[in-house]
């Protein structure tokens, strides 16, 4: 390995050493505060990292890895999520747990995992990776172990977690006896020019299974309600995005690589499953009255509609992909941080009930809720409208007449809860409850800080879209 | 900011280095003039609408002194600047900013840029400087009002939109001010908003302009199908290399703009809106009902003139609508009783005649009357507005009288506005313009005698409304009591606009009797020189007709008001006239009529189909939804068998597809 490669690799030695950093700061008895402020300190060393390597890019590090700046992007995603995530924990956790600390190593274990798979270039890494993310989150949901669903839900994500990794192993092996190798661009190249035989086409159909379940597409969706109710709101947020874009890159990179999308099958495939998801995550989202389980609902949807963007497989779905990955995890960031500040000890903010009026009684919770929400439902100077507009384009680019039908008329579906949410937003208040101290001043202005930043860059994104994909296009020259 | 702009062109003028000042140096001392113009020219519109910004986001929190500071102060400095431009202007070389590319898609390419020829001076020294004169009035007017920060805001919007629409040089920038000064037309006339009737004017009157907006903003679309360009000197050199004379098209399109302009300018068959819009207070009468808004239809039809030029068929339709709206809203004037809807009709008459100019090919004419009319008018509806103040906000003419001791100055000033109004020879500036619009109606080559005839029975009839209007309001008893006189906010402007209307008249005279002829000059670069034709009357003859005319309805008017009260006399008390008489009263019954074919059968209509047929899909849809939604929801059972179910129901899927294909 030469000195340029392990100095790319710099970025995903800092974010594991974050975790070791934790376990040592907890071996020395520190504080919360300290943890989290270092956490935080580990996350802007990453980023730094990443800025430092990045003349040195592309490096590939035969045979797991490859660091170019299509993985710069995905893993700048994943990290900005995580550092909001990281924010917002901090009074959600100090306020219901006696050991919030440990939290902080699996949050970094889980960051590590997704952000491997962005780099994966090989079969091995990619397992490697998904099963930090995984075991990492099986620990996390069930962090709040007191809470009825808590156990429940993580043990749910368990079994469904280990049933589909065990048809993702199985996938590989047929790969492997089909190929005779494990690397992506190996197997490519042996695919190549020959029709793809029947055991690849099996291990693919297996591997989809492992992929849409991470992704929580149809019908691969059912345990995502109950995991996003039942976890914590943080680690929901986490879910919802950061693992979700790590596995996202992954396939997209494996699919590049052996052409995914020449074969006709595979296509029909992947476009029934996006349709499906677009139309059973909307549909079952209607009428939902616990907002964690429509926001879980609404992801399948938008996973839906991302896949419209992965169909083509070319530079401008790769584009339009990292685009939305980037508008959605800020929209639903700045959503469930939203349910984090009005949880209240026992209980996540998730009923309807607790946002009826919230616009009377804090306007500006109320105000980035709206703009999240009008920004899922793609409302143009909206950061989700552009990303729903550019997936829209390339679709058609395409001629996916079919999706983008399907996501045009299911959008509209969907305007109907996100708006029915932003009319309880703006209900007439109940009584005002009397007004509690904030426990940590410093950390709960930063998280409203946060918040607000947030709901700055949905609009920004939504009304000067040009620089964003500017830089997109960009970091995806270095490959 | 303009100061430094100043200094770094003299330093750039110190750079080149000229040691003489040769030919190329008054071209480079040129160059920099207009340079210094173009830095500015966006002040104009930006000014008010800085105004505007900061009433309306400001103005809760504004003391009562700050408030008109902000609000005439921000119009004031914008007629400067148009004065300091007007000084400025080379009629060889129109002036022209481009800010920003508003926006561009394919063939289309809209940016917002101003441009200056002569007829915008023109609008643009009406709008500013009678605008400024109506602010510094308002100042006064409005003092009292709750909401004087929304009154400020919403006419230093006006303001600001009625500048945008006459310093566009693309039509679709043009189109925004146009429906900018919509929106503040409806804003101000249903500015005391808490009375039903005021919206409800607010509504007829933004609902009518609509209907000729949508046929404007369809003849956009035509013009831009057939230009693939809406910038309007790149349409106004094509038109005549694109069309023929008298090209079906060129007539659709021409028409459709007519009815913009018609909707606007309150032209038949559209005129009903503007009496009622009299609810609004009377500033916004003076400025948006009189001197600006209402001639927006005047100035896009003068704009557009290439295109009219090229279709006799509308230009001769121009004519009739003018016509005949004089002749109609002149009758209703007659037997108004609330002053300002008098005005109103007298408005609706004086822009017939705009039209008519229009029509007939005398451009310069129609805008030297617009000029005159301008200023009587907005002097007319203040001068009202303050005789109403005074006398506890009374309307009705015959509740006044006797108001000629009791308010000298308003008698002074609304008898100057009054004589230019029925056009008294020779003193007056309506006597000048109107002259013109006179002579061309019968002699340019598409006017004819029976245009002329009714303009000349229109003048008759403008004489003896006007002076029943002076004689029952100033003369006779007092029948309502002066509560205070006007402050000098107030009178200061009626002053300047009494000089003005009697003193504008002199920059253009009849051309056979005296060689002056300013305002044709400065325009004639802008809009085409009236084609006359030959053979025709001596112009000497029409005039003295045309004097006569006049003077003859002072006279009547004066018999019938002055010696024995008009319509209290046995001879009119017959029921044919009292009938004639109410049908002039209600405008013709054409609000009736409107009522009767449009409105009614399309509330009939919405009673019929009250349970929306339509709507049926929609709900259908919506049940639909809620009925799968229900149905999917079983499938989240929370059972962990269940989902794992699901997962193995997937892959069973996808294999077996794989296998069958």
């Amino acid at each position: 390995m030469s000195n340029e490669q392990l100095l790319a690799l710099l970025p995903f030695m800092v974010l594991a050493g974050a975790s070791i950093v934790v376990i040592l700061m907890i071996a020395a008895r520190l504080s919360h505060t300290a943890i989290q402020v270092a956490g935080f300190l580990m996350l802007c060393f990453t980023v730094l990292a990443m800025g430092y390597v990045r003349d040195i890019l592309p490096q590939e590090i035969l045979p797991l890895f490859i660091i170019d700046g299509f993985a710069a992007l995905y893993t700048g995603v994943i990290i900005f999520s995580v550092g909001v995530v990281g924010l917002l924990s901090y009074i959600y956790f100090e306020e219901r747990e006696e050991n919030p600390k440990e939290y902080y190593i699996l949050l970094f274990l889980a960051t590590l995992g997704a952000a491997v798979l962005t780099i994966s270039r090989h079969f091995v890494s990619l397992f490697l990776g998904l099963e930090i993310l995984s075991v990492s989150l099986y620990a996390l949901i069930a962090y709040l172990r007191n809470r009825n669903n808590a156990i429940e839900s993580g043990l749910k994500y368990l079994i469904l977690a280990a049933l589909t990794s065990a048809f993702l192993l199985l996938g590989m092996a047929l790969f492997y006896m089909e190929t005779g190798s494990m690397e992506f661009n190996a197997i490519g190249q042996k695919l190549a020019g020959s029709d793809p035989g029947v055991l690849f086409k099996l291990g693919l159909a297996l591997m989809v299974v492992a992929i849409g379940f991470k992704l929580a597409l149809v019908p691969f969706h059912l345990w995502a309600a109950d995991v996003y109710q039942g976890a914590p709101a943080p680690v929901t947020a986490f879910i919802a995005t950061a693992s979700k874009v790590g596995v996202f890159a992954v396939l997209m990179r494996f699919s590049l690589a052996v052409n995914l999308q020449q074969s006709e099958f595979l296509l029909n495939v992947f476009s029934g499953i996006a349709i499906a998801s677009m139309i059973l995550g909307n549909i079952l989202a209607l009428r939902q009255q616990n907002i964690k389980r429509l926001l879980a609902y609404s992801s399948i949807a938008h996973l839906g509609y991302l896949i419209v963007a992965f169909l083509p497989g070319t530079r401008e779905g790769i584009e339009a992909s990292v685009f939305y990955l980037f508008a959605y995890a800020i929209t639903i960031l700045s959503a469930f941080g939203i349910v984090t500040i009005l949880s209240t000890r026992m209980k996540d903010a998730e009923d309807l009930s607790v946002y009826r009026g919230l616009f009377w009684r804090k306007p500006l919770l109320a105000a980035v809720l709206a703009v999240s929400l009008f920004s899922l439902a793609g409302i143009p100077l909206t950061a989700g409208f552009f990303a729903k507009f550019i997936v829209l384009l390339t679709g058609a680019n395409y001629n996916l007449w079919l999706p983008v039908i399907v996501l045009v008329l299911t959008s509209v579906i969907g305007l109907y809860y996100y708006l029915r949410i932003i009319s309880t937003l703006f209900a007439s208040a109940p009584a005002a409850e009397p007004r509690h101290k904030p426990l940590h001043p410093f950390f709960h202005f930063v998280t409203y800080a946060t918040l607000f930043v947030l709901m700055v860059m949905i609009c920004v994104l939504g009304v000067f879209p040009g620089p964003a994909i500017e830089g997109i296009r960009q970091f995806l020259m270095i490959r | 900011m303009l100061r430094r702009s100043l200094a770094s062109l003299g330093m750039t003028n110190t750079s080149s280095r000229h040691p003489e000042p040769s030919e190329a140096s008054v071209r480079d001392r040129r160059r920099i003039k207009e340079r210094i113009m173009e830095n500015y020219l966006y002040l104009i519109p930006a000014l008010p609408l800085a105004g505007f910004l900061i009433l309306s986001l400001l103005g809760k929190n504004l003391s009562k002194n700050l408030i008109p500071v902000i609000g005439a102060g921000s119009v004031i400095g914008s007629a400067i600047a148009v004065i300091l431009l007007a000084i400025q202007y080379d009629p060889e070389n129109p002036v022209r900013q481009i800010l920003w590319q508003w926006f561009s898609s394919e063939d289309l390419s809209v940016a917002i840029s101003l441009s200056v020829d002569a007829l915008t001076i023109v609008f643009l020294f009406v709008i500013t400087f009678v605008g400024a004169l109506i602010h510094i009035y308002s100042a006064a007017f409005m003092r009292e009002d709750r909401d004087y920060a929304r009154f400020f805001a919403s006419m230093n919007l006006f303001i600001c939109s009625m500048l945008l629409l006459v310093m566009a040089d693309n039509l679709v920038l043009l189109y925004l001010g146009w429906e900018g000064v919509g929106l503040c037309s409806y804003l101000l006339i249903g500015f005391w908003y808490e009375k039903p009737e005021n919206s409800r004017a607010a509504n007829k009157a933004f609902t009518i302009t609509r209907i000729g907006d949508t046929a404007m903003l369809i003849g956009l679309f035509m013009l831009f199908q057939e230009f693939r360009t809406l910038y309007i000197p790149d349409i106004l050199n094509n038109v005549s290399q694109h069309f023929e004379s008298g090209s079906a098209t060129l007539t659709t399109i021409a028409l459709l703009l007519v009815g913009g302009a018609v909707g606007k300018s309150a032209q038949l068959p559209l005129q009903s809106w503007l009496p009622d819009a009299m609810a609004g207070p009377s500033p916004v009468s003076a400025l948006i009902h009189a001197a600006t808004m209402v001639t927006a239809g005047v100035y896009l039809i003068a704009r557009m003139h290439g295109i009219f030029v090229l279709s006799p068929e509308a230009m001769a339709i121009v004519a009739i609508i003018g016509a005949i709206t004089l002749i109609i809203a002149g009758c209703s004037a007659l037997v108004q009783t609330d002053i300002k809807r008098i005005l109103a009709y007298s408005t609706i008459s004086q822009i017939g005649y705009m039209f008519l100019a229009l029509g007939v090919g005398a451009w310069s004419a129609a805008i030297f009357h617009f000029f005159t009319h301008a200023f009587f008018k907005a002097l007319l509806f203040l001068a009202a507005g303050a005789i109403i103040e005074s006398l506890h906000h009374e309307h009705s003419i015959f509740k006044m009288g006797g108001l000629r001791k009791k308010m000298p100055l308003i008698f002074y000033t609304f008898l100057a506005g009054a004589a230019s109004l029925a056009a008294l020879p020779f003193i007056t500036s309506g006597f000048f313009s109107k002259e013109q619009i006179l002579g061309y109606s019968f002699g340019a080559v598409n006017g004819n005698p029976i245009l002329w005839v009714v303009g000349i029975t229109g003048a008759f009839i403008t004489a003896i409304y006007t002076t029943r209007l002076m004689v029952v309001v100033f003369w006779g008893e007092e029948k309502t009591h002066v509560s205070h006189l006007p402050g000098p906010a107030m009178t200061l402007p009626l002053v300047v606009l009494a000089i003005l209307s009697i003193a504008v008249g002199f920059i253009e005279w009849p051309h056979n009797l005296m060689h002056v002829a300013v305002f044709s000059d400065y325009v004639q670069n802008v809009l085409p020189a009236t084609v006359e034709r030959e053979n025709i009357a001596p112009p000497l003859v029409l005039q003295g007709i045309a004097i006569f005319m006049t003077l003859f309805g002072i006279y009547v008017g004066y018999m019938n008001c002055y010696r024995k009260p008009i319509w209290k006399a046995n001879n009119y008390q017959t029921p044919l006239f009292q009938s004639l008489r109410n049908f002039w009263f209600k405008g013709w019954l054409f609000d009736d009529l409107y009522n009767n074919v449009f409105v009614k059968p399309f509330l009939f209509i919405t009673t019929v189909n009250r349970k929306d047929i339509i709507d049926k899909i929609y709900t259908g849809i919506s049940n639909g939804a809620s009925q799968l939604h229900r149905m999917f929801s079983v499938s989240q059972n929370g059972s962990l068998r269940w989902y794992i179910g699901g997962v193995l129901a997937g892959i069973l899927i996808i294999v077996t597809i794989q296998m069958i294909v």
